[in-house]
C-alpha cells in the first residue's frame, strides 16, 4: 500500500525515492518484513498485476463454467428423470364418459448379470426359496452362461417379493422398472381393447390399432414416455357395454347357445357403443387366453371360434332374413314398388335342383310390406329378381356389403360372396342365404336403412355428429329410409307369427327385425344348427342406436315348445338389453303413441 | 487511490460471495427439481395404479354382484319414469288473491301503524 506522504511518486521513476519520513517502529517493522532499500512501489504493483490475473483467470473459468451450464442442462437432473422411464409406456384407454378401461401401472422386474455372479447355486437357492415358482433347471441355465450380461428372472414381481430380495440381498441380481399394461374391468371389454405382450406391445384390437399408428416406432426408439400421451377416447360406454354383455352371457346360459354376440350402434355417427361377443377373454391374461385357444383350435379343427375371436368383427355369418331390409328398400328406393305393390307368392320358385319356398306359404298376394313382416322368402327373391341381378350387386356394394369393413379393429375378414353371381344368387342372397358378412357390417347398413339413407362407417373412438356426417355418403332416399323405419316399426307391433313383438319394449317404440339362418356344413345347410339374429332400432320414429344380437345354435326351451328360431331367443335377448340399456342412453320412454303409419309415415310427410 | 481499492476490493468480494451463494442456490434448487420430480414421478404411478384398483372397484359387474347380494333393489323400467310437464301444476291458492281476506287486511293494517320490535322502521319513526 502507498503512503498518503508520497502521492506525487513518478509512476515510472527509475531513480530511488527519498525515504519518506516515517515513525521509527513502522520503519523498523517493515525492515523485519520487506528487508532494507526495497522498491517497495514496484513490488506492490507487480502483486497487484498478479492478484489481477489470477483473479481475471477465475472469472473467466467461473464465466466459461455459467456458459456450458446456459447451454447444456444440468446433465445432473436430466440423468436422474431419464433412468426410470422406460420407453413402453402407453396411453390410457377410457371409454366416453371417462370411464378408464386400460391403464399402466409401474411393476419392478427381476433381472440378473449372469457375468457377476459368485456362486451360482446360493443364488438359485435364495431366489427359490422367494419365488417357488421358478423353475431351478431353468435358472441354471440362465445363470450357468457367465458370458451373459443380462437376462431377465421373473417379469412383473410384487413390491413384497422386491423387498424380500433387497432383504436378503442377491449379489448381480437387479430391478427394473416396467410398465404393466392394466384392465381394470377384466373381461367385460376385451375384443375391443384387445391385449399386449410383456412387452408393452399391441397384439389385437385397439391396442395393436395404437402401435400400428405409431406407438410402436416410439417405443423402439424409447422415447414412449407416460407424460406427453393423451388417453385415447373410445365409443364405447361401460355401463351399456355391461349390460349387454350380462345378458349375452345369461342367454348364451339359457339357449345352451355355443356363443352369443351383440353390438350396440349408434345410426347417426356410426359409433360402437357396446359390443360383446361370448365367450371372451380377460385381456389382463390375453397370452393365456390365445394359447388356450390354439389347444382348443388343435382339437376342434378348423372353424373353431375361441375366446379371442371376435364374431362381430371376424366372423362370417349369413344373416338369414334381416337381410331382406336390404332387398326391400332396394326395391322401394327403385321407385318402381310402394309399400303397397302386391307381389305374387304363391307358388315356389325353382332353380334347377333349388327351391325357394316359404315358412309359412301365403295363397294371396301380398304387399311389400307384407314380405317384410311375414318374412317371405318368394317375396324377397321376387323382388330382388325384378330388379336385376347388376342393379343389386350395385346396391350391396354401395351399402359395403361386399368390401371388407375397416374399422380400427385391425381383425377383419372380407366378405364371401358368388364369384359368379348369377339370377338364382340374387334371388337367395334378397333373403339372407348365399352371402356371408362381418355382423358389424350389417348393422352398419341396417344403420344406413334407418338413420335417413346415410351411410356411415362404423369407429370403435368418440365421434361427433358432425364428423360422421363429413364421412357419411347417400345410399337411400330419405323417404326409402322413412318407409324402412314404418316395416320396423309395423314388424315389432303386429310382426306375423309373432317373431319380432317380443322386442317391442313398451316405452321405446322399438322397430326389429329378425333373422334364423340354416348353418352351413360341408356345403349343405343343417335344419337343426341355427343361427339366430335380431336387429332393433330405438326409436323407431326418430333412430338412434341399433341393437343386434346374434346367437349362434340356441336350443329351443321347452316352454317354447323347442322352437329355436330367433323370436324365441335373440328377440327375447334384444328386448332385456333395450330395457336395461335404453335409460342408461338417455332415451326417454313415452307412452301413449298413435300406430306406425300416423307416428312416422304421416309424420315425415308433414315436415317435408 | 486508497479509496478506489477499497471499493474494489469489498466488490470483489462481495461478487464472490454472491457467486458462491447462486451456485450454492442453484444446487440446492436442482436438488430440489431432482426431489420433486422424483415425488411426482412416484405420486403419478400411485395415482395410476390407484385409478386402476378403482375403476376395478368400480366395475359394473362388481357393483352389480354385491347389489344383487345386499340390496332389494330391481332395475328401473320405462313407466317408471316421467316427463317434467306431466307433473300436476302447483296447488292453487286456498283464495284467489282478489278476494277480500279480513284476516290479512288485519295484519296488514297493524303492520302498517304500529311498529314491532322486528324492524328499523319504527326507531326512525319515534
Amino acid at each position: 500500500m502507498n503512503d498518503d506522504a508520497s502521492p506525487a511518486a513518478p509512476a515510472t521513476g527509475a531513480a530511488p525515492r527519498p525515504a519518506p519520513a516515517m515513525p521509527w517502529h513502522r520503519r523498523f517493522v517493515q525492515a523485519l518484513l520487506y528487508g532494507r532499500n526495497v522498491d517497495r512501489d514496484r513490488k506492490a504493483r507487480a502483486r497487484l498485476g498478479l492478484a489481477v490475473f489470477g483473479f481475471g483467470v477465475i472469472y473467466a473459468i467461473i464465466a466459461a463454467k455459467l456458459v456450458i451450464f446456459a447451454i447444456a442442462p444440468d446433465s445432473h437432473a436430466a440423468r436422474r428423470g431419464s433412468s426410470d422411464a422406460v420407453g413402453t409406456a402407453r396411453p390410457n384407454i377410457i371409454d366416453r364418459n371417462g370411464e378408464l378401461l386400460a391403464t399402466d401401472v409401474k411393476r419392478p422386474s427381476l433381472f440378473a448379470e449372469p457375468r457377476r455372479i459368485y456362486d451360482v447355486d446360493v443364488d438359485i437357492e435364495l431366489l427359490t426359496s422367494i419365488f417357488p415358482d421358478l423353475d431351478t433347471k431353468d435358472l441354471r441355465q440362465r445363470l450357468g452362461n457367465t458370458r451373459r450380461g443380462f437376462t431377465w428372472l421373473k417379469r412383473d414381481i410384487t413390491p413384497q417379493q422386491q423387498a424380500e430380495i433387497k432383504r436378503v440381498g442377491i449379489p448381480a441380481i437387479g430391478f427394473v422398472t416396467e410398465n404393466k399394461r392394466v384392465y381394470p374391468n377384466g373381461p367385460e371389454v376385451s375384443h375391443e381393447l384387445g391385449y399386449v405382450t410383456v412387452e408393452n406391445t399391441g397384439v389385437s384390437g385397439i391396442e395393436k390399432w395404437l402401435d400400428d399408428q405409431g406407438l410402436l416406432e416410439l417405443h423402439k426408439a424409447g422415447f414412449a414416455t407416460d407424460r406427453q400421451q393423451e388417453p385415447v377416447v373410445l365409443s364405447l360406454d361401460l355401463r351399456v357395454q355391461h349390460v349387454l354383455r350380462d345378458e349375452l352371457v345369461a342367454a348364451k346360459e339359457k339357449f345352451r347357445a355355443k356363443s352369443a354376440a351383440g353390438v350396440i350402434y349408434n345410426v347417426r355417427t356410426g359409433e360402437v357403443i357396446a359390443m360383446a361377443s361370448e365367450p371372451d377373454f380377460d385381456p389382463n391374461f390375453g397370452r393365456e387366453a390365445a394359447e388356450r385357444d390354439i389347444t382348443q383350435a388343435k382339437i376342434n379343427g378348423p372353424g373353431f371360434m375361441g375366446e379371442t375371436f371376435n364374431r362381430l368383427t371376424n366372423g362370417l355369418f349369413e344373416m338369414g332374413s334381416t337381410y331382406k331390409a336390404f332387398t326391400i328398400a332396394m326395391a322401394l328406393d327403385s321407385g318402381r314398388y310402394n309399400l303397397n305393390s302386391l307381389v305374387d307368392v304363391r307358388s315356389p320358385l325353382h332353380y334347377g335342383h333349388h327351391t325357394i319356398h316359404d315358412y309359412h306359404a301365403m295363397h294371396r298376394p301380398i304387399s311389400v310390406s307384407e314380405v317384410f313382416i311375414y318374412s317371405s322368402n318368394i317375396g324377397a327373391a321376387m323382388l330382388a329378381r325384378s330388379i336385376g341381378v347388376s342393379a343389386h350387386q350395385a346396391f350391396l356394394r354401395r351399402f359395403g356389403q361386399l368390401d371388407r369393413l375397416k374399422t380400427e379393429l385391425p381383425e377383419s375378414r372380407e366378405p364371401m360372396y358368388p364369384k359368379h353371381w348369377a339370377e338364382v344368387n340374387t334371388a337367395t342372397i334378397a333373403f339372407g342365404h348365399g352371402i356371408s358378412v362381418e355382423p358389424l357390417q350389417a348393422v352398419m347398413g341396417v344403420a344406413a336403412l334407418m338413420n335417413g339413407g346415410i351411410l356411415i362407417p362404423p369407429t370403435f373412438l368418440k365421434r361427433s355428429e358432425a364428423q360422421a356426417s363429413a364421412l357419411g355418403t347417400r345410399v337411400i332416399k330419405p323417404e326409402t329410409s322413412v318407409m324402412m323405419r314404418y316395416l320396423m316399426r309395423l314388424n315389432a307391433e303386429t310382426g306375423a307369427h309373432g317373431t319380432a313383438t317380443k322386442a317391442d319394449v313398451p316405452g321405446y317404440y322399438v322397430g326389429a327385425k329378425t333373422g334364423t339362418a340354416e348353418k352351413v356344413f360341408g356345403g349343405h345347410y343343417i335344419k337343426k344348427r341355427l343361427m339366430t339374429d335380431t336387429m332393433a332400432v330405438l326409436p323407431a320414429d326418430d333412430p338412434r342406436y341399433l341393437v343386434f344380437i346374434m346367437l349362434d345354435e340356441p336350443q329351443g326351451l321347452k316352454e317354447d315348445g323347442y322352437f329355436a328360431t330367433a323370436g324365441m331367443n335373440a328377440v327375447p335377448t334384444a328386448a332385456r338389453v333395450i330395457a336395461r340399456a335404453a335409460p342408461l342412453l338417455g332415451i326417454e320412454p313415452r307412452f301413449g303413441l298413435p300406430t306406425p303409419d300416423k307416428q312416422i309415415l304421416m309424420a315425415s310427410r308433414l315436415t317435408q | 487511490m486508497r479509496f478506489l481499492h477499497l471499493i474494489v476490493v469489498a466488490a470483489l468480494v462481495s461478487a464472490a460471495v454472491y457467486v458462491y451463494k447462486i451456485k450454492f442456490d442453484a444446487t440446492l434448487q436442482a436438488e430440489r427439481i431432482a426431489k420433486l420430480s422424483t415425488d411426482l414421478r412416484r405420486m403419478h404411478d400411485t395415482n395410476a395404479s390407484l385409478r386402476a384398483e378403482w375403476s376395478q372397484l368400480d366395475n359394473p359387474a362388481r357393483i352389480q354382484r354385491l347389489a344383487d347380494r345386499h340390496l332389494k333393489l330391481r332395475p328401473i323400467e320405462a313407466a317408471q319414469f316421467d316427463a317434467l310437464d306431466n307433473l300436476p301444476d302447483r296447488a292453487a291458492p286456498a283464495a284467489p288473491a282478489e278476494t277480500p281476506d279480513p284476516i290479512a287486511n288485519m295484519i296488514e293494517k297493524q303492520t302498517a301503524d304500529y311498529p314491532t320490535g322486528s324492524t328499523r322502521k319504527p326507531v326512525a319513526a319515534r
